[in-house]
Protein backbone atom coordinates (compact mmCIF):
# COMPACT_ATOMS: atom_id res chain seq x y z
CA UNK A 1 0.00 0.00 0.00
CA UNK A 2 1.57 3.39 -0.68
CA UNK A 3 1.49 5.88 1.69
CA UNK A 4 0.56 8.74 -0.62
CA UNK A 5 -2.71 10.45 -0.54
CA UNK A 6 -4.40 11.68 -3.73
CA UNK A 7 -3.72 15.27 -2.87
CA UNK A 8 -0.02 14.66 -3.74
CA UNK A 9 -0.07 16.03 -7.10
CA UNK A 10 -2.06 18.76 -6.61
CA UNK A 11 -0.07 20.12 -4.32
CA UNK A 12 2.71 20.51 -6.29
CA UNK A 13 1.04 21.99 -9.34
CA UNK A 14 -0.73 23.76 -7.61
CA UNK A 15 -2.39 26.60 -10.26
CA UNK A 16 -2.86 25.01 -13.09
CA UNK A 17 -4.86 21.74 -10.89
CA UNK A 18 -6.62 23.94 -8.69
CA UNK A 19 -8.06 25.96 -11.55
CA UNK A 20 -9.52 23.16 -13.45
CA UNK A 21 -10.71 21.83 -10.22
CA UNK A 22 -11.98 24.54 -8.68
CA UNK A 23 -13.52 25.93 -12.14
CA UNK A 24 -15.38 21.86 -11.96
CA UNK A 25 -16.66 22.35 -8.78
CA UNK A 26 -18.10 25.93 -9.91
CA UNK A 27 -19.96 24.52 -12.75
CA UNK A 28 -21.17 21.71 -10.49
CA UNK A 29 -22.36 24.21 -7.96
CA UNK A 30 -24.29 26.35 -10.45
CA UNK A 31 -26.39 23.48 -11.95
CA UNK A 32 -27.21 22.59 -8.52
CA UNK A 33 -27.88 25.97 -7.23
CA UNK A 34 -29.62 26.96 -10.25
CA UNK A 35 -30.90 23.82 -11.47
CA UNK A 36 -32.39 22.89 -8.44
CA UNK A 37 -34.80 26.33 -7.44
CA UNK A 38 -36.20 25.51 -10.78
CA UNK A 39 -36.80 22.14 -10.01
CA UNK A 40 -38.04 22.86 -6.60
CA UNK A 41 -40.39 25.29 -7.80
CA UNK A 42 -41.30 23.06 -10.55
CA UNK A 43 -41.55 20.34 -8.95
CA UNK A 44 -44.01 21.63 -5.84
CA UNK A 45 -46.24 22.73 -8.94
CA UNK A 46 -46.22 19.42 -10.49
CA UNK A 47 -46.70 17.68 -7.02
CA UNK A 48 -49.84 19.59 -6.40
CA UNK A 49 -51.12 19.10 -9.89
CA UNK A 50 -50.54 15.31 -10.00
CA UNK A 51 -51.92 14.42 -6.16
CA UNK A 52 -55.04 16.39 -7.74
CA UNK A 53 -55.20 14.38 -10.55
CA UNK A 54 -54.21 10.56 -9.07
CA UNK A 55 -56.58 11.64 -6.29
CA UNK A 56 -59.30 11.22 -8.43
CA UNK A 57 -58.31 7.89 -9.61
CA UNK A 58 -59.67 5.00 -7.20
CA UNK A 59 -56.27 3.67 -7.15
CA UNK A 60 -55.38 0.44 -5.26
CA UNK A 61 -51.91 1.67 -4.76
CA UNK A 62 -50.92 4.63 -2.72
CA UNK A 63 -49.24 7.57 -4.58
CA UNK A 64 -46.09 8.59 -3.21
CA UNK A 65 -44.86 12.04 -4.00
CA UNK A 66 -40.99 13.01 -2.55
CA UNK A 67 -40.99 16.68 -3.23
CA UNK A 68 -37.46 17.71 -3.15
CA UNK A 69 -36.16 20.04 -0.22
CA UNK A 70 -39.10 20.26 1.32
CA UNK A 71 -39.33 23.56 3.85
CA UNK A 72 -41.73 21.69 5.91
CA UNK A 73 -42.35 18.11 5.53
CA UNK A 74 -45.44 17.53 6.82
CA UNK A 75 -48.38 16.47 4.77
CA UNK A 76 -50.69 18.88 4.03
CA UNK A 77 -54.51 17.57 3.47
CA UNK A 78 -55.75 17.96 -0.16
CA UNK A 79 -57.74 20.12 1.29
CA UNK A 80 -55.42 22.77 1.73
CA UNK A 81 -54.52 23.05 -2.06
CA UNK A 82 -55.39 25.49 -3.39
CA UNK A 83 -57.81 24.67 -6.46
CA UNK A 84 -56.14 25.31 -9.90
CA UNK A 85 -58.90 25.91 -11.65
CA UNK A 86 -62.45 25.61 -11.63
CA UNK A 87 -63.09 21.72 -11.05
CA UNK A 88 -66.79 21.58 -12.47
CA UNK A 89 -67.78 18.17 -11.61
CA UNK A 90 -68.27 16.95 -8.26
CA UNK A 91 -66.61 13.41 -8.72
CA UNK A 92 -62.83 14.81 -8.36
CA UNK A 93 -63.85 16.64 -5.37
CA UNK A 94 -65.27 13.76 -3.37
CA UNK A 95 -62.31 11.71 -4.73
CA UNK A 96 -59.53 14.25 -3.80
CA UNK A 97 -61.15 14.34 -0.75
CA UNK A 98 -61.04 10.64 0.01
CA UNK A 99 -57.06 10.36 -0.66
CA UNK A 100 -56.66 12.25 2.52
CA UNK A 101 -58.12 9.10 3.99
CA UNK A 102 -56.76 6.47 1.61
CA UNK A 103 -53.16 6.72 2.60
CA UNK A 104 -51.54 5.44 6.34
CA UNK A 105 -49.74 7.39 8.01
CA UNK A 106 -45.94 6.22 7.53
CA UNK A 107 -46.23 6.53 3.46
CA UNK A 108 -49.32 9.32 2.64
CA UNK A 109 -49.36 11.57 -0.27
CA UNK A 110 -46.89 13.83 0.44
CA UNK A 111 -47.10 17.74 -0.18
CA UNK A 112 -44.54 20.09 0.14
CA UNK A 113 -46.31 23.51 1.04
CA UNK A 114 -47.21 24.73 -2.35
CA UNK A 115 -46.97 27.85 -3.73
CA UNK A 116 -47.77 25.40 -6.87
CA UNK A 117 -49.61 27.81 -9.23
CA UNK A 118 -47.96 30.19 -8.91
CA UNK A 119 -46.29 31.39 -12.14
CA UNK A 120 -44.05 28.60 -13.54
CA UNK A 121 -39.85 29.37 -13.30
CA UNK A 122 -38.52 29.15 -17.36
CA UNK A 123 -36.52 31.44 -19.12
CA UNK A 124 -37.19 32.59 -22.64
CA UNK A 125 -36.41 29.82 -24.72
CA UNK A 126 -36.39 25.89 -24.08
CA UNK A 127 -36.09 25.77 -20.33
CA UNK A 128 -39.10 23.60 -19.67
CA UNK A 129 -38.73 23.16 -15.15
CA UNK A 130 -38.63 19.41 -16.77
CA UNK A 131 -36.63 18.71 -13.27
CA UNK A 132 -39.58 18.46 -11.07
CA UNK A 133 -41.26 16.17 -12.99
CA UNK A 134 -38.28 12.96 -12.55
CA UNK A 135 -38.45 13.70 -8.85
CA UNK A 136 -41.48 12.08 -8.80
CA UNK A 137 -41.18 9.97 -11.86
CA UNK A 138 -41.64 6.69 -10.14
CA UNK A 139 -45.36 7.35 -8.66
CA UNK A 140 -46.28 8.29 -12.35
CA UNK A 141 -45.00 5.49 -13.45
CA UNK A 142 -46.33 3.63 -11.18
CA UNK A 143 -49.70 4.30 -11.32
CA UNK A 144 -52.01 2.99 -13.25
CA UNK A 145 -53.19 4.30 -16.66
CA UNK A 146 -57.08 4.47 -16.49
CA UNK A 147 -59.98 6.25 -18.21
CA UNK A 148 -61.58 9.15 -15.82
CA UNK A 149 -64.76 8.78 -16.28
CA UNK A 150 -66.28 11.83 -18.20
CA UNK A 151 -68.73 13.68 -15.72
CA UNK A 152 -72.29 13.04 -15.84
CA UNK A 153 -73.76 17.04 -16.35
CA UNK A 154 -70.96 19.42 -17.36
CA UNK A 155 -70.94 22.25 -14.60
CA UNK A 156 -71.13 25.62 -15.65
CA UNK A 157 -68.07 27.53 -14.28
CA UNK A 158 -67.41 30.85 -16.19
CA UNK A 159 -64.46 32.34 -17.30
CA UNK A 160 -63.24 35.76 -18.65
CA UNK A 161 -63.12 36.46 -22.23
CA UNK A 162 -59.69 35.51 -24.21
CA UNK A 163 -57.52 33.27 -25.41
CA UNK A 164 -54.77 32.21 -22.29
CA UNK A 165 -51.94 30.05 -22.15
CA UNK A 166 -50.69 27.52 -20.01
CA UNK A 167 -47.66 25.13 -19.52
CA UNK A 168 -48.20 21.38 -17.92
CA UNK A 169 -44.62 19.46 -17.06
CA UNK A 170 -43.32 15.99 -17.29
CA UNK A 171 -40.50 14.01 -17.13
CA UNK A 172 -40.69 14.03 -21.25
CA UNK A 173 -40.60 17.60 -21.72
CA UNK A 174 -43.56 19.90 -21.76
CA UNK A 175 -46.69 21.48 -23.41
CA UNK A 176 -48.28 24.86 -23.12
CA UNK A 177 -51.63 24.63 -24.18
CA UNK A 178 -54.01 27.50 -25.51
CA UNK A 179 -57.89 27.65 -24.43
CA UNK A 180 -59.99 30.24 -25.51
CA UNK A 181 -62.89 30.86 -23.89
CA UNK A 182 -66.31 32.41 -25.11
CA UNK A 183 -69.20 33.42 -23.68
CA UNK A 184 -67.64 32.52 -20.47
CA UNK A 185 -67.55 28.89 -21.60
CA UNK A 186 -64.47 27.00 -23.30
CA UNK A 187 -64.48 27.10 -27.06
CA UNK A 188 -61.64 25.57 -27.85
CA UNK A 189 -58.47 23.80 -25.98
CA UNK A 190 -55.14 23.61 -28.45
CA UNK A 191 -51.63 22.42 -28.09
CA UNK A 192 -49.96 25.52 -28.50
CA UNK A 193 -46.28 24.51 -28.10
CA UNK A 194 -45.38 20.85 -27.60
CA UNK A 195 -42.05 20.42 -26.34
CA UNK A 196 -41.95 16.94 -25.24
CA UNK A 197 -39.95 14.32 -26.57
CA UNK A 198 -42.06 12.60 -28.18
CA UNK A 199 -44.94 13.85 -30.69
CA UNK A 200 -47.48 14.99 -28.84
CA UNK A 201 -49.79 13.07 -31.53
CA UNK A 202 -50.27 10.33 -29.04
CA UNK A 203 -52.90 12.96 -26.98
CA UNK A 204 -54.53 14.03 -30.41
CA UNK A 205 -58.01 13.01 -28.79
CA UNK A 206 -57.42 14.65 -25.21
CA UNK A 207 -57.64 18.10 -27.28
CA UNK A 208 -61.43 18.05 -27.85
CA UNK A 209 -62.58 16.68 -24.26
CA UNK A 210 -61.44 20.06 -22.39
CA UNK A 211 -64.66 22.16 -24.65
CA UNK A 212 -66.42 18.98 -24.48
CA UNK A 213 -66.03 18.54 -20.90
CA UNK A 214 -65.45 22.53 -20.22
CA UNK A 215 -63.24 20.86 -17.59
CA UNK A 216 -59.40 20.41 -18.01
CA UNK A 217 -60.28 16.45 -16.90
CA UNK A 218 -59.32 14.70 -20.11
CA UNK A 219 -58.38 11.03 -20.65
CA UNK A 220 -55.19 9.12 -18.95
CA UNK A 221 -53.65 7.81 -22.04
CA UNK A 222 -51.99 4.45 -21.76
CA UNK A 223 -48.46 4.65 -22.76
CA UNK A 224 -48.64 8.31 -22.78
CA UNK A 225 -49.47 9.38 -19.41
CA UNK A 226 -46.72 11.83 -18.90
CA UNK A 227 -48.36 13.95 -21.92
CA UNK A 228 -51.36 13.24 -20.97
CA UNK A 229 -50.67 14.65 -17.62
CA UNK A 230 -48.14 17.41 -19.03
CA UNK A 231 -51.47 18.37 -21.21
CA UNK A 232 -53.80 18.77 -18.30
CA UNK A 233 -51.49 20.44 -16.04
CA UNK A 234 -51.36 23.04 -18.77
CA UNK A 235 -54.95 23.43 -19.57
CA UNK A 236 -55.49 23.86 -15.56
CA UNK A 237 -53.09 26.57 -15.52
CA UNK A 238 -54.55 28.14 -18.60
CA UNK A 239 -57.94 28.37 -17.19
CA UNK A 240 -56.65 29.29 -13.69
CA UNK A 241 -55.41 33.09 -15.41
CA UNK A 242 -59.29 33.25 -17.01
CA UNK A 243 -60.74 33.10 -13.43
CA UNK B 1 -29.13 -0.36 10.48
CA UNK B 2 -27.13 -1.51 6.80
CA UNK B 3 -26.60 0.22 3.67
CA UNK B 4 -29.31 0.39 1.45
CA UNK B 5 -28.89 0.31 -2.41
CA UNK B 6 -30.90 0.98 -5.47
CA UNK B 7 -30.16 0.99 -9.21
CA UNK B 8 -31.98 2.84 -11.97
CA UNK B 9 -31.97 2.69 -15.68
CA UNK B 10 -31.11 6.04 -16.89
CA UNK B 11 -28.83 7.59 -19.12
CA UNK B 12 -28.04 4.28 -21.22
CA UNK B 13 -26.34 2.75 -18.36
CA UNK B 14 -27.30 1.23 -14.77
CA UNK B 15 -26.58 3.57 -12.14
CA UNK B 16 -26.60 2.72 -8.52
CA UNK B 17 -26.83 4.51 -5.27
CA UNK B 18 -25.42 3.56 -1.97
CA UNK B 19 -26.08 5.18 1.08
CA UNK B 20 -24.29 3.35 4.18
CA UNK B 21 -26.25 4.72 7.14
CA UNK B 22 -29.64 4.95 5.17
CA UNK B 23 -32.81 7.00 6.69
CA UNK B 24 -36.03 8.90 5.37
CA UNK B 25 -33.80 11.41 4.25
CA UNK B 26 -31.50 9.67 2.85
CA UNK B 27 -34.28 8.07 0.49
CA UNK B 28 -35.57 11.18 -0.10
CA UNK B 29 -32.10 12.57 -1.36
CA UNK B 30 -31.66 9.43 -3.70
CA UNK B 31 -34.59 10.14 -5.33
CA UNK B 32 -33.65 13.80 -5.96
CA UNK B 33 -29.83 11.97 -6.78
CA UNK B 34 -32.15 9.96 -9.39
CA UNK B 35 -33.69 13.24 -10.70
CA UNK B 36 -30.71 14.58 -11.38
CA UNK B 37 -29.99 11.65 -13.97
CA UNK B 38 -32.73 12.16 -15.19
CA UNK B 39 -32.98 16.07 -15.54
CA UNK B 40 -29.15 15.80 -16.80
CA UNK B 41 -30.43 13.25 -19.47
CA UNK B 42 -33.10 15.02 -20.66
CA UNK B 43 -31.23 18.17 -21.53
CA UNK B 44 -28.14 16.73 -22.84
CA UNK B 45 -28.62 13.37 -24.57
CA UNK B 46 -28.35 13.68 -28.26
CA UNK B 47 -30.28 10.02 -28.78
CA UNK B 48 -33.41 12.40 -28.47
CA UNK B 49 -34.94 15.21 -29.23
CA UNK B 50 -33.63 17.31 -26.29
CA UNK B 51 -32.60 21.02 -25.54
CA UNK B 52 -28.92 19.42 -27.07
CA UNK B 53 -30.63 18.60 -30.17
CA UNK B 54 -32.20 21.42 -30.69
CA UNK B 55 -28.91 23.79 -29.69
CA UNK B 56 -27.70 21.55 -32.57
CA UNK B 57 -30.12 22.53 -35.11
CA UNK B 58 -29.79 26.20 -35.17
CA UNK B 59 -26.11 26.38 -36.24
CA UNK B 60 -25.02 30.20 -36.36
CA UNK B 61 -27.05 31.58 -34.12
CA UNK B 62 -26.79 32.20 -30.41
CA UNK B 63 -28.69 30.22 -28.54
CA UNK B 64 -29.71 30.33 -24.85
CA UNK B 65 -29.32 27.87 -22.54
CA UNK B 66 -30.43 26.52 -19.21
CA UNK B 67 -28.01 26.36 -16.53
CA UNK B 68 -27.22 22.31 -17.12
CA UNK B 69 -26.33 22.99 -20.69
CA UNK B 70 -24.48 25.86 -20.60
CA UNK B 71 -22.00 25.26 -17.93
CA UNK B 72 -22.03 21.15 -19.56
CA UNK B 73 -20.62 22.99 -22.52
CA UNK B 74 -18.61 25.31 -20.73
CA UNK B 75 -16.95 22.74 -18.95
CA UNK B 76 -16.29 20.32 -21.85
CA UNK B 77 -14.85 23.65 -23.49
CA UNK B 78 -12.68 24.28 -20.81
CA UNK B 79 -10.98 20.53 -20.88
CA UNK B 80 -10.87 20.23 -24.94
CA UNK B 81 -8.94 23.84 -24.45
CA UNK B 82 -6.54 22.29 -21.20
CA UNK B 83 -6.08 18.96 -23.14
CA UNK B 84 -5.14 20.52 -26.40
CA UNK B 85 -8.20 18.84 -28.33
CA UNK B 86 -7.68 15.42 -27.08
CA UNK B 87 -10.88 16.10 -25.70
CA UNK B 88 -13.47 17.36 -27.96
CA UNK B 89 -17.19 17.56 -27.51
CA UNK B 90 -17.42 18.11 -31.35
CA UNK B 91 -16.69 14.06 -32.31
CA UNK B 92 -19.78 12.99 -31.69
CA UNK B 93 -21.15 13.35 -35.43
CA UNK B 94 -17.94 11.43 -36.12
CA UNK B 95 -18.65 8.93 -33.81
CA UNK B 96 -22.47 8.79 -35.73
CA UNK B 97 -20.10 7.73 -38.62
CA UNK B 98 -18.73 5.19 -37.02
CA UNK B 99 -22.04 3.25 -35.96
CA UNK B 100 -21.83 5.06 -32.53
CA UNK B 101 -25.41 6.11 -33.47
CA UNK B 102 -26.95 3.22 -31.02
CA UNK B 103 -28.91 4.65 -27.63
CA UNK B 104 -28.11 1.77 -25.27
CA UNK B 105 -30.80 1.10 -23.59
CA UNK B 106 -33.64 1.07 -26.59
CA UNK B 107 -31.36 0.09 -29.40
CA UNK B 108 -33.05 2.45 -31.59
CA UNK B 109 -30.83 4.51 -34.14
CA UNK B 110 -30.28 8.12 -34.27
CA UNK B 111 -28.62 10.14 -37.15
CA UNK B 112 -28.44 13.92 -36.89
CA UNK B 113 -30.04 15.55 -40.13
CA UNK B 114 -27.08 18.31 -40.38
CA UNK B 115 -23.67 17.35 -41.96
CA UNK B 116 -21.19 18.88 -40.61
CA UNK B 117 -17.81 19.16 -42.25
CA UNK B 118 -15.48 17.10 -41.32
CA UNK B 119 -12.59 19.51 -39.60
CA UNK B 120 -15.09 20.97 -37.30
CA UNK B 121 -14.00 21.42 -33.42
CA UNK B 122 -14.64 22.91 -30.05
CA UNK B 123 -13.30 25.84 -31.04
CA UNK B 124 -16.52 26.23 -33.14
CA UNK B 125 -18.36 26.47 -30.55
CA UNK B 126 -18.69 30.09 -28.66
CA UNK B 127 -19.63 30.97 -25.27
CA UNK B 128 -21.30 34.12 -24.44
CA UNK B 129 -20.82 34.26 -20.77
CA UNK B 130 -22.70 37.53 -20.45
CA UNK B 131 -26.19 36.63 -22.20
CA UNK B 132 -25.58 32.73 -20.99
CA UNK B 133 -25.69 32.08 -25.09
CA UNK B 134 -23.91 29.49 -27.17
CA UNK B 135 -23.35 29.49 -30.45
CA UNK B 136 -22.12 26.78 -32.93
CA UNK B 137 -20.10 28.62 -35.80
CA UNK B 138 -20.93 25.51 -38.05
CA UNK B 139 -23.60 23.23 -38.07
CA UNK B 140 -22.33 20.08 -36.23
CA UNK B 141 -23.03 17.67 -32.87
CA UNK B 142 -21.88 18.18 -29.53
CA UNK B 143 -21.47 14.71 -27.62
CA UNK B 144 -21.85 15.40 -24.38
CA UNK B 145 -22.26 12.02 -22.83
CA UNK B 146 -19.27 11.61 -20.51
CA UNK B 147 -20.15 15.50 -19.20
CA UNK B 148 -23.45 15.05 -19.00
CA UNK B 149 -23.39 11.56 -16.99
CA UNK B 150 -20.65 12.87 -14.67
CA UNK B 151 -22.04 16.18 -13.59
CA UNK B 152 -24.92 13.55 -13.37
CA UNK B 153 -22.56 12.25 -10.46
CA UNK B 154 -21.39 15.45 -9.05
CA UNK B 155 -25.10 16.98 -8.70
CA UNK B 156 -26.16 13.56 -7.55
CA UNK B 157 -23.01 13.78 -4.70
CA UNK B 158 -24.12 17.03 -3.42
CA UNK B 159 -27.23 15.62 -2.73
CA UNK B 160 -26.22 12.90 -0.60
CA UNK B 161 -23.36 15.15 0.81
CA UNK B 162 -25.30 15.27 4.07
CA UNK B 163 -24.98 11.56 4.74
CA UNK B 164 -21.56 11.73 4.41
CA UNK B 165 -20.72 7.40 3.42
CA UNK B 166 -22.07 7.03 0.16
CA UNK B 167 -21.18 5.14 -3.13
CA UNK B 168 -22.67 6.43 -6.99
CA UNK B 169 -22.12 4.46 -9.67
CA UNK B 170 -23.10 5.47 -13.05
CA UNK B 171 -21.66 2.61 -15.06
CA UNK B 172 -18.70 2.77 -14.14
CA UNK B 173 -18.32 6.06 -13.54
CA UNK B 174 -17.63 6.30 -9.54
CA UNK B 175 -18.29 8.97 -6.59
CA UNK B 176 -17.45 7.24 -3.44
CA UNK B 177 -18.19 9.74 -0.37
CA UNK B 178 -16.76 9.25 2.97
CA UNK B 179 -16.10 5.68 3.96
CA UNK B 180 -17.20 1.88 3.16
CA UNK B 181 -19.65 -0.09 5.59
CA UNK B 182 -16.48 -0.75 8.01
CA UNK B 183 -15.50 2.38 8.05
CA UNK B 184 -12.59 3.01 6.28
CA UNK B 185 -11.97 4.69 2.73
CA UNK B 186 -13.67 2.81 0.00
CA UNK B 187 -11.55 0.05 -2.02
CA UNK B 188 -12.24 0.57 -6.19
CA UNK B 189 -10.48 -2.28 -8.33
CA UNK B 190 -10.07 -1.42 -11.88
CA UNK B 191 -10.51 -4.25 -14.04
CA UNK B 192 -7.64 -5.82 -15.97
CA UNK B 193 -8.64 -4.32 -19.32
CA UNK B 194 -7.93 -7.71 -21.34
CA UNK B 195 -9.53 -10.01 -18.60
CA UNK B 196 -12.81 -9.04 -17.05
CA UNK B 197 -12.23 -11.46 -14.15
CA UNK B 198 -9.46 -9.44 -12.96
CA UNK B 199 -8.59 -6.74 -11.51
CA UNK B 200 -5.27 -5.48 -12.60
CA UNK B 201 -5.13 -2.41 -9.44
CA UNK B 202 -7.38 -1.33 -6.36
CA UNK B 203 -7.98 1.86 -5.56
CA UNK B 204 -8.08 3.64 -1.92
CA UNK B 205 -10.92 6.80 -2.54
CA UNK B 206 -13.07 9.52 -0.29
CA UNK B 207 -14.44 12.07 -1.20
CA UNK B 208 -13.25 11.47 -4.68
CA UNK B 209 -15.18 10.28 -8.36
CA UNK B 210 -12.52 7.66 -10.61
CA UNK B 211 -13.62 6.87 -13.98
CA UNK B 212 -12.50 4.85 -16.15
CA UNK B 213 -12.23 4.92 -20.07
CA UNK B 214 -11.52 1.54 -21.80
CA UNK B 215 -11.13 -0.25 -25.14
CA UNK B 216 -13.11 -3.42 -24.06
CA UNK B 217 -16.55 -1.72 -23.49
CA UNK B 218 -17.30 -0.91 -26.85
CA UNK B 219 -13.63 -1.35 -28.92
CA UNK B 220 -12.72 1.99 -30.65
CA UNK B 221 -15.68 4.62 -28.99
CA UNK B 222 -12.80 6.94 -27.59
CA UNK B 223 -11.87 8.64 -31.21
CA UNK B 224 -8.84 10.82 -31.20
CA UNK B 225 -10.01 14.02 -32.22
CA UNK B 226 -7.03 15.51 -33.89
CA UNK B 227 -6.65 12.15 -36.17
CA UNK B 228 -10.15 11.46 -36.22
CA UNK B 229 -9.51 7.76 -35.87
CA UNK B 230 -9.87 5.44 -32.81
CA UNK B 231 -6.86 5.26 -30.54
CA UNK B 232 -4.93 2.38 -29.95
CA UNK B 233 -2.02 3.03 -27.18
CA UNK B 234 -3.96 2.77 -24.47
CA UNK B 235 -6.23 -0.69 -23.23
CA UNK B 236 -7.71 1.51 -20.27
CA UNK B 237 -7.17 5.32 -18.63
CA UNK B 238 -8.19 5.77 -15.35
CA UNK B 239 -8.68 9.33 -13.19
CA UNK B 240 -9.02 9.82 -9.79
CA UNK B 241 -10.35 13.51 -9.28
CA UNK B 242 -12.74 15.31 -6.91
CA UNK B 243 -15.22 15.70 -9.27
CA UNK B 244 -16.73 13.25 -11.51
CA UNK B 245 -17.23 15.19 -14.60
CA UNK B 246 -13.51 16.21 -14.35
CA UNK B 247 -12.49 12.70 -14.09
CA UNK B 248 -14.43 11.12 -16.92
CA UNK B 249 -13.31 14.12 -19.51
CA UNK B 250 -9.95 13.70 -17.89
CA UNK B 251 -9.94 9.49 -18.46
CA UNK B 252 -11.14 10.37 -22.20
CA UNK B 253 -8.31 12.91 -23.05
CA UNK B 254 -5.51 10.54 -21.28
CA UNK B 255 -6.40 7.60 -23.50
CA UNK B 256 -6.40 10.01 -26.87
CA UNK B 257 -3.31 11.06 -25.68
CA UNK B 258 -1.20 7.82 -24.82
CA UNK B 259 0.70 6.71 -22.03
CA UNK B 260 3.09 9.36 -21.54
CA UNK B 261 1.25 12.52 -22.54
CA UNK B 262 -1.43 11.57 -20.59
CA UNK B 263 0.71 11.37 -17.24
CA UNK B 264 1.71 14.46 -18.16
CA UNK B 265 -1.64 15.86 -18.86
CA UNK B 266 -2.99 15.09 -15.19
CA UNK B 267 -0.06 15.67 -13.72
CA UNK B 268 0.05 19.54 -15.07
CA UNK B 269 -3.75 19.59 -14.21
CA UNK B 270 -3.28 17.95 -10.31
CA UNK B 271 -5.33 14.77 -10.86
CA UNK B 272 -4.31 11.43 -10.27
CA UNK B 273 -4.63 8.77 -12.96
CA UNK B 274 -3.52 5.15 -14.13
CA UNK B 275 -3.42 4.26 -17.16
CA UNK B 276 -2.56 0.49 -18.81
CA UNK B 277 -1.74 -0.30 -22.58
CA UNK B 278 -2.75 -3.24 -23.87
CA UNK B 279 0.37 -5.16 -23.11
CA UNK B 280 -1.15 -3.99 -19.54
CA UNK B 281 2.51 -1.80 -19.02
CA UNK B 282 1.16 0.73 -16.39
CA UNK B 283 2.03 4.20 -15.82
CA UNK B 284 0.23 6.59 -13.04
CA UNK B 285 0.68 9.63 -11.86
CA UNK B 286 2.94 10.03 -8.24
CA UNK B 287 -0.26 10.51 -5.95
CA UNK B 288 -2.36 7.59 -6.85
CA UNK B 289 -3.27 6.05 -3.98
CA UNK B 290 -3.71 1.94 -3.86
CA UNK B 291 -5.43 -0.09 -1.44
CA UNK B 292 -3.88 -2.55 0.51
Amino acid sequence: MSGMTSGGSEKKNGRIGNRIVGASFAAVLAVYTAGYSRTQSAANHLAAQVAERRAAVPAPERVTIHVPQLASPAPIPSRLLPAPAPLPEPTRKVAAASSVETPPAQSATKIDAPPAFVEPVRSDIFEPGVSAAQVIAPAIAAAPAVTVPPPQQPAKPTWKDGTYTGWGYSRHGNIEAAVVIEGGRILSANISQCRTRYSCDVIDKLIPQVAQRQSPDVDYVSGATQSADAFYGAVVEALSKAQ
Amino acid sequence: MSASARTVAVMGTLVTIEVVHPSIDSDEAVDRAFGWFHEIETRCTRFHESELTQLTSQAGVPVEASPILYEAVCFALMVAEESGGAFDPTVGHRMEGQGFNREHRSGEIFRTAISPENDVSYRDVLIDPGRRTILLRRPLTLDLGAVAKGLAVDTAARELAPFRDFAIDAGGDLYLGGSNEQGVPWSVGIRDPRDPQQLIDSLRISNQAVCTSGDYERRGHILDPRTKTSSHSVASATVVAPVAMLADALATAAFVLGPDEGIRLLTRLGVDGLIVTPELKRYETRGLCRAA
